[in-house]
């Protein structure tokens, strides 16, 4: 999705627990400089100007909401010839389909978040969400896995068709 | 006419001989040689004036030029209204849908320019849905028409007893009995 609205509060990142300065040197720290040199030349003008704009937009303000579709019969529900039925079953799957990438999205953002928040110790403590998103991953890929660009629910019926196949004779 | 010529001609003539200008005293004129352009140093200092020979950059300018021209016209119109609308009229804010409340179809965008062209240009996408069954059920009736059409046509011809595949015969009343009318013949 392109212009995702990027929210700090969803990952929030724990209190800094890095011990006080134990300087042991007259020489200033570059790494301070290097940050205030950032802050007031990127991280303030652009903080000032949002403001700006916030404050000349600050009264009326619209609202955007999420869609919700209601479900329709299922392309298994579908009588034969029945092709109203089978548009309205496939633009249900084609927008399930776009709801399971974004599942799998935010599942490699929590992964992103987690690695960002632990830094150095992200392979001990990120395991969950690792674990998570190879779930996600492995299902996904097994039910939407190589139908290609023209996939449809026809199509990823008959690999269900076939995985159940395959399941039984195993 | 004619006189005017005369007189810009005595005008050019009083200009080019001008004993007030510089090179046209006296001495000068019967003896002097014609100066070559290319080799004459003017006063200024680092090198010298040439007349550089090159291919017209005309058209090349004029290329460009016109297609700054027609960029400009509409990008600068356009960039000002996008400019103005993120700036004083802002994105939208999610919200959840309030209990008994239907949103109208524009109210599902963020960007208010993309409201707008959904409000006014666009149809709804439950009109573009309901447009797309209406297409397919009209294909799908047509198609069982087709299919209706040879299974009828193929029960007529075989039975015989629609009003297709009639043959028209000659009448029975035309038809001699006489070799067959009695069993002697």
């Amino acid at each position: 999705m392109a212009g995702r609205d990027f929210d700090k509060d969803v990952y929030p990142e724990p209190p800094r627990r890095t011990p006080a300065d134990n300087k042991q040197t007259g020489l200033p720290n570059p790494a301070l400089i290097a940050s205030k040199l950032f802050y007031y030349s990127v991280d303030l003008p652009v903080t000032k100007f949002r403001e700006c704009i916030d404050s000349i937009q600050s009264g009326k303000k619209s609202v955007y909401y999420h869609q919700r579709f209601r479900r329709v019969p299922d392309l298994t529900e579908c009588e034969e010839g029945d092709y109203v039925c089978y548009y309205e079953a496939e633009m249900q799957w084609r927008r399930d389909y776009k709801v399971d990438q974004e599942i799998v999205r935010v599942l490699q953002e929590r992964i992103r978040a987690c690695q960002q928040r632990e830094g150095a110790s992200a392979p001990q403590n990120c395991s969950k969400e690792v674990q998570d998103y190879d779930d996600a991953t492995k299902a996904y890929m097994s039910r939407y896995g190589d139908l290609g660009a023209y996939a449809s629910g026809r199509k990823c019926l008959m690999k269900q068709k076939e995985r159940m196949i395959n399941a039984q004779k195993a | 006419m004619v006189g005017m010529s005369v007189v810009r001609s005595a005008a050019a003539f009083a200009a080019r001989l001008n004993p007030l200008k510089y090179g046209n005293n006296v001495s000068r004129l019967l003896t002097r040689t014609i100066p070559k352009t290319e080799q004459v140093a003017v006063r200024w200092g680092h090198g010298k004036e040439l007349f550089v020979v090159k291919p017209s950059s005309y058209y090349d300018n004029r290329f460009l030029r016109l297609l700054k021209y027609y960029l400009l016209l509409t990008g600068i119109p356009v960039a000002a209204i996008i400019t103005y609308v993120n700036v004083f009229i802002g994105e939208a804010e999610l919200a959840e849908i309030p209990e008994g409340y239907e949103p109208e179809y524009w109210e599902y965008y963020k960007h208010p320019i993309t409201r707008f062209i959904s409000r006014n240009i666009y149809d709804s996408p439950v009109k573009d849905y309901e447009k797309m069954m209406a297409a397919v059920q009209i294909e799908q009736e047509k198609a069982e028409h087709r299919l209706a059409n040879l299974e009828v046509r193929r029960q007529m011809r075989q039975r015989g007893d629609g009003p297709w595949y009639q043959k028209q015969a000659v009448d029975k009343s035309f038809i001699d009995h006489s070799p067959k009318a009695s069993p002697d013949n």
